[in-house]
């Protein structure tokens, strides 16, 4: 049946429908720039969102277990092996998204009898210089995007545009600027996400309440501590003052009680 | 099934061949390196080697570094063919940070023993060819046992725990027995020696090997030339930069030379 072109724009149509609403209640991923290096968070029950994929490279992920599993693994095939047979500088977060992963992921997209990948992928990479930093996120179908400065993972891109709102007027400059810029703008697309899954059962006081509309950062952190009790936060950074060539250490224990802000404090143990 | 945490699997798996088959030209003389040595000293594991490599009589090359990182916690001193040894430690190297980061978890340090073994195994051929025989060293912190620990090899793999020391390379006759000379009888054990103490010690026996052996290069105060020494604790692998060694060196090691 697909082999009529526009039975085939229908079934890609009803793919994306069907993609979008498997990311409605993922946890979004943001990822900062600081002085110190390059910052990934989220939050997550259980299964851990947040990898280390080469030296300089981690990985963030929305989605399905399994394919960020197999995607994850499909990166770190790549990435060293390439760093094997040429050198750790060759491994690129631009050279493994766009000649290895965003193809891939696009020709699943596209192959209506097969499954699709269920993710949404966000590359954090560490420059050599402080100023070279920068982010590559890619879509369900394959479109990549690269940024500088920040970059964000949520269900949706109206989402995703206003966690870069707020995020474009914080301060980013020390580590514990950024790990509190990061958690809040967590906070600003979970909740956004949390409405439009309100809205979309039906219940107009979503829409209306002016309360769930806030990004102020007393809301904001109160909505965080409810987070917090059910949820574990994950801080990962890729640190530019690191010793060796792996730079990549997650931030626990008392490290990130003392980074998030006091208004989060005592974190639950 | 499996669970694809082989980086060296995986690089066969692409046609990868690791060791170089043949048979050495008659008359030609191939590139080694020595003399490694390694200690349990009061905080941990110190691993020690001189720079030179050498070609028959011919010295290649003064600034070798023979004392590899493999990772935040596991050094490899080599001994032997540099091309062959350089590449262990490469494999080495991406096997480790391959499988920290596709199982979420540090290789045992067992693990790490036997993917050396692996390699040494599978390298027999050229060692018996000629062309590629390595004897390393290999020490790094054991986090199951809670200690730094040193381990020797043969040309074909096999491993054995230096419990106190362990040396290799053609200058390692000569400091062998100096160790344990030191080691039993003098004013204290190795394994009590201080950082500052164990780092004179590991010079001193570099500077004997040297003495006895031309392949083993010494101290080159003119170009500033001092051994590799690297420390193995629980908080990982450090390097004594030379502005360090230098005063050591001039102030407990020249003046006895």
């Amino acid at each position: 049946m697909y082999e009529e072109p526009y039975k085939w724009v229908e079934a890609v149509g009803n793919r994306r429908t069907y993609l979008d609403e498997q990311f409605k209640e993922g946890a979004p991923v943001v990822g900062v720039t600081c002085e110190r290096g390059t910052l990934l968070m989220t939050m997550s029950k259980g299964t851990p969102k947040l990898y280390e994929i080469y030296d300089r490279l981690a990985l963030g992920g929305m989605g399905h277990p399994a394919d960020l599993e197999k995607l994850r693994f499909n990166l770190l095939e790549m990435a060293h092996v390439e760093g094997f047979n040429r050198s750790a500088s060759d491994v690129t977060g631009g050279r493994l998204v766009k000649y290895g992963m965003a193809p891939a992921i696009k020709q699943a997209f596209e192959e209506v009898f097969k499954a699709p990948f269920i993710v949404k992928i966000l590359l954090a990479e560490l420059g050599q210089k402080a100023g070279k930093d920068g982010f590559l996120t890619i879509n369900y179908d394959g479109t990549f995007e690269e940024k500088s400065q920040y970059a964000v993972l949520a269900a949706t891109s109206a989402v995703e545009q206003k966690m870069a709102g707020y995020l474009r007027e914080q301060s980013l400059a020390s580590l514990a600027d950024a790990v509190g810029a990061a958690i809040r703008t967590w906070a600003v697309g979970d909740r956004a996400q949390r409405r439009a899954l309100d809205e979309g059962e039906g219940h107009d006081e979503a829409r209306t309440d002016p309360a769930q509309q806030a990004t102020d950062a007393e809301t904001l952190y109160a909505y965080l501590r409810r987070c917090i009790a059910e949820k574990t936060v994950e801080c990962v950074l890729l640190d530019r003052h690191v010793q060796g060539p792996s730079k990549y250490r997650a931030l626990g224990g008392d490290e990130l009680k003392t980074l998030l802000p006091n208004e989060l404090s005592p974190l639950p143990s | 099934m499996s669970l694809q945490s082989d980086f060296y699997q995986l690089l066969k798996e692409q046609g990868y061949v690791f060791g170089v088959l043949g048979q050495a030209a008659r008359g030609h003389e191939l590139t080694t390196a020595t003399t490694i040595l390694a200690f349990r000293y009061r905080d941990g594991v110190l691993v020690a080697g001189d720079r030179r490599a050498t070609a028959g009589n011919m010295v290649m090359y003064d600034r070798t570094d023979k004392v590899l990182e493999i990772d935040r916690h596991s050094v490899m001193a080599i001994a032997g063919v540099p091309a062959t040894a350089y590449e262990m430690a490469r494999i080495l190297e991406h096997s480790f940070k391959y499988f920290r980061r596709t199982q979420l978890q540090e290789l045992s340090f067992e693990g790490k023993l036997r993917a050396l073994s692996k390699l040494l195994k599978d390298n027999v051929p050229a060692a018996l060819a000629g062309t590629g025989a390595v004897v390393p060293i290999f020490a790094g912190y054991d986090f199951e046992q809670e200690t730094a620990k040193i381990y020797f090899y043969d040309i074909l793999g096999a491993e054995f725990e230096g419990v106190d020391y362990a040396v290799s390379g053609s200058g390692s006759p000569t400091i062998r027995g100096i160790l344990h000379y030191v080691n039993t009888w003098g004013e204290q054990p190795l394994s009590a020696m201080p950082e500052e103490q164990a780092t004179v010690q590991a010079l001193r026996l570099l500077t004997s090997a040297a003495e006895f052996d031309s392949a083993t290069g010494g101290v080159n105060r003119e170009a500033g030339l001092y051994p590799v020494i690297k420390f193995i604790t629980a908080s990982g692998v450090r390097t004594m930069p030379d502005v360090q060694l230098k005063p050591l060196f001039e102030a407990k090691v020249s003046r006895h030379v």
